[in-house]
């Protein structure tokens, strides 16, 4: 329980760190006055552009923190991300399509739909190829999963030659596949919260065969999973939760790959509780490197994935090296 | 979610007072900028942030440099704005520093990700903003007048634009009826070996044509050209858009000297503000070019 309060106060402290920080830090007091429904151009700033975005942030984290737990659950290999099998590569696509090539809807409902259907259906596309060849396993999924993501990323970087102009420059692209945190409406965040809510209920009703299927493939089949029918159905769902991640936050590197190891720390292997703490986990680290990628360079905003992967690297090497060590 | 900021009968006495303090003054005005999006502003703006070079210089050609209140990281005229506050640069724009400035106006053109990033935001804010397109020579002048009209100085739009298109229809004496050379102007050399030439339908391009010379190699599509395609088009006219020395490294490279441009002494330099920024100074560049396109008649 007191995990579970220290972990809240931490989110809450961080989201209202995250929304003084920026170009000009705001004190809690502007925040207060901003939510009280002041029309001074700071507080409107405040309320309609900047609280969004940190509670945008968080919710990107949270998904990236479940899909990571849950990739890692599926592969039983502390180094599965939640980008492994294309999903990032296939956003990326997507992504790119909205930005550069000219549809008649508008971009800001285009972009996060083809960025998920990107994701999810560079999933699915790997776990139909893994299947077509026969080789439903984790290595089968993953060497699909490093073909797809090459095919896509060839793709997406000719789009980008073919089809960016003066107007319409590569950077666009670019930044978007680095990472960054969509800024929607107060409507918008109602349905970023449903839907984060939907993927929290999805990954419990996995948390008890992702337990079963850490003891071994033998050892879960002997206590009546189906394995492969359950690594499928995982991926699936843990797919999903990704793209939704995608879809408002491009490409986020490390978060997903780092929350369920510390969450691992503070409340242990099993899933029912590392879920929602690897949750809460990626929702911190999403909001703080958030306010970093706003506010450290002013008036430039670094792109999130750079953030996170300059903060992601070194954890990522510690554990590599923890995991040769043993 | 916007909520209005009051009704507009509590703001009438004090609207009644401006009319006549300042008869022209608080009429609000409504325009449609280059994305067809109908800006409505209450009064000429005072404090304005014109996001790019382009958009700066038409502001201050029309006298107003002294409301602008930020610039971003690659403006480099009129010197008199150089000390405002930065709002972005390579790394793209800031919504908080923009903000900040408590502008009553943004001017943005797409690129870069500048309308992408600001006009979202703004709008949400509440922060009036306009999307200029500098795509020809007629549009800038267009855009003038059109910031004449927002910034309150309509009729110093009309004296402005009628200065330049006074210059620009002597160019067009100048040059008319006379045989246009056929041109090349490198605006950048790539890592890969490939240049950066203007084509035409672009308003450097625009300015190539309305200073007397066509395109030696007409219809290109893609800006990028191999340096085979130059040399093959051997044009009576090579432009490079940047400094001498560069100019003098560029035409010194294996067979650039056998090139017809440079062995008459027809290869320039040309400058790369007057050429490559869609504002103003575009039309001292078109007289420039006049200049140098048919060089045997005075100004």
């Amino acid at each position: 329980m007191k995990v579970w309060l220290g972990l809240g106060a931490v989110l809450v402290l961080a989201l209202v760190v995250a929304a003084c920080a920026g170009h000009d830090w705001a004190s809690p007091a502007d925040l207060v006055r901003a939510i009280a429904g002041d029309q001074a151009l700071r507080s409107r700033l405040l309320f309609e552009w900047r609280l969004p975005r940190v509670v945008a942030a968080a919710f990107v984290g949270a998904l990236l923190g479940l899909g990571g737990t849950i990739y890692q659950g599926v592969f039983r290999n502390p180094l599965a991300e939640p980008y492994l099998l294309g999903s990032a590569g296939g956003a990326a696509l997507g992504a790119t399509v909205a930005l550069l090539v000219p549809l008649a809807l508008p971009q800001a409902w285009l972009l996060p739909v083809l960025a998920f259907a990107g994701a999810w259906g560079a999933t699915v596309l790997v776990i139909g190829i893994s299947r077509v060849a026969g080789a439903v396993d984790a290595a089968g999924l993953l060497l699909a999963g490093v073909a797809v993501a090459a095919i896509l990323g060839a793709l997406r970087s000719f789009m980008m030659l073919a089809l960016s102009d003066e107007t319409v420059s590569l950077q666009v692209v670019l930044s978007w596949v680095l990472g960054g945190v969509q800024t929607p409406t107060w409507n918008g965040i109602g349905w970023i919260l449903l839907i984060t809510a939907g993927c929290i209920g999805l990954s419990l009703t996995l948390a008890r065969r992702l337990d079963v299927l850490g003891l071994g493939e033998t050892m879960a089949t002997a206590f009546g999973l189906e394995v492969r029918r359950f690594v499928m159905l995982a991926v699936l769902a843990g797919s999903v939760i990704v793209a939704a991640a995608v879809a408002y936050g491009g490409l986020v590197a490390f978060v997903g790959l780092a929350s369920p190891h510390v969450a691992r720390w503070l409340v242990g292997p099993l899933h029912r509780p590392l879920l929602p703490a690897s949750a809460l986990v990626g929702a911190i680290v999403v909001v703080l490197a958030d306010a970093i990628a706003r506010s450290a360079l002013p008036p430039a905003e670094i792109p999130l994935g750079l953030v996170t992967a300059v903060a992601g690297g070194p954890f990522f090497i510690l554990l590599l090296a923890r995991r040769l060590r043993t | 979610m916007r909520r209005q900021r009051a009704t507009p009968l509590a703001r009438f006495p004090l609207a009644l007072a401006l009319v006549f303090a300042l008869p022209a003054a608080a009429e609000p005005i409504t325009v449609h900028d280059a994305f067809d999006r109908a800006v409505t502003l209450p009064a000429p703006p005072q404090r304005i942030v014109p996001i790019f070079a382009s958009n700066t210089e038409i502001i201050a050609s029309l006298g107003l440099a002294d409301r602008i209140v930020g610039i971003e990281a690659y403006t480099r005229y009129p010197r008199e704005v150089l000390d405002r506050p930065l709002v972005g640069g390579r790394l793209g724009f800031s919504v908080d520093a923009v903000v900040g400035l408590r502008p009553d106006l943004v001017v943005v053109t797409p690129s870069r990700q500048a309308a992408n990033q600001l006009i979202d935001p703004m709008e949400r804010i509440g922060v009036p903003i306009l999307v200029l397109l500098q795509r020809s020579v007629p549009e800038i002048l267009a855009n003038i007048r059109l910031m004449g009209l927002v910034g309150g100085v309509p009729d110093r739009g009309e004296q402005v634009v009628a200065r330049f298109e006074a210059r620009l229809a002597a160019v067009k004496r100048r040059v008319e009826g006379r045989p246009s050379p056929s041109t090349i102007m490198i605006t950048a050399r790539l890592g890969n070996g490939l240049m950066l030439v203007a084509r035409e339908g672009t308003y450097t391009g625009d300015a190539m044509v309305l200073a007397g010379a066509r395109f030696a190699l007409p219809g290109s599509r893609l800006a990028q050209v191999s340096p085979e395609a130059i040399l093959n088009a051997d044009p009576d006219v090579l432009l490079w858009a940047g400094n001498d020395r560069d100019l003098k490294e560029l035409i010194a490279r294996p067979g650039w000297a056998e090139m017809r441009a440079v062995q008459t002494g027809r290869a320039h330099a040309v400058s790369r503000v007057e050429l490559l920024i869609p504002g103003p100074r575009t039309i001292d560049g078109i007289e420039h070019l006049a200049a140098l396109f048919h060089p045997d008649r005075p100004r």
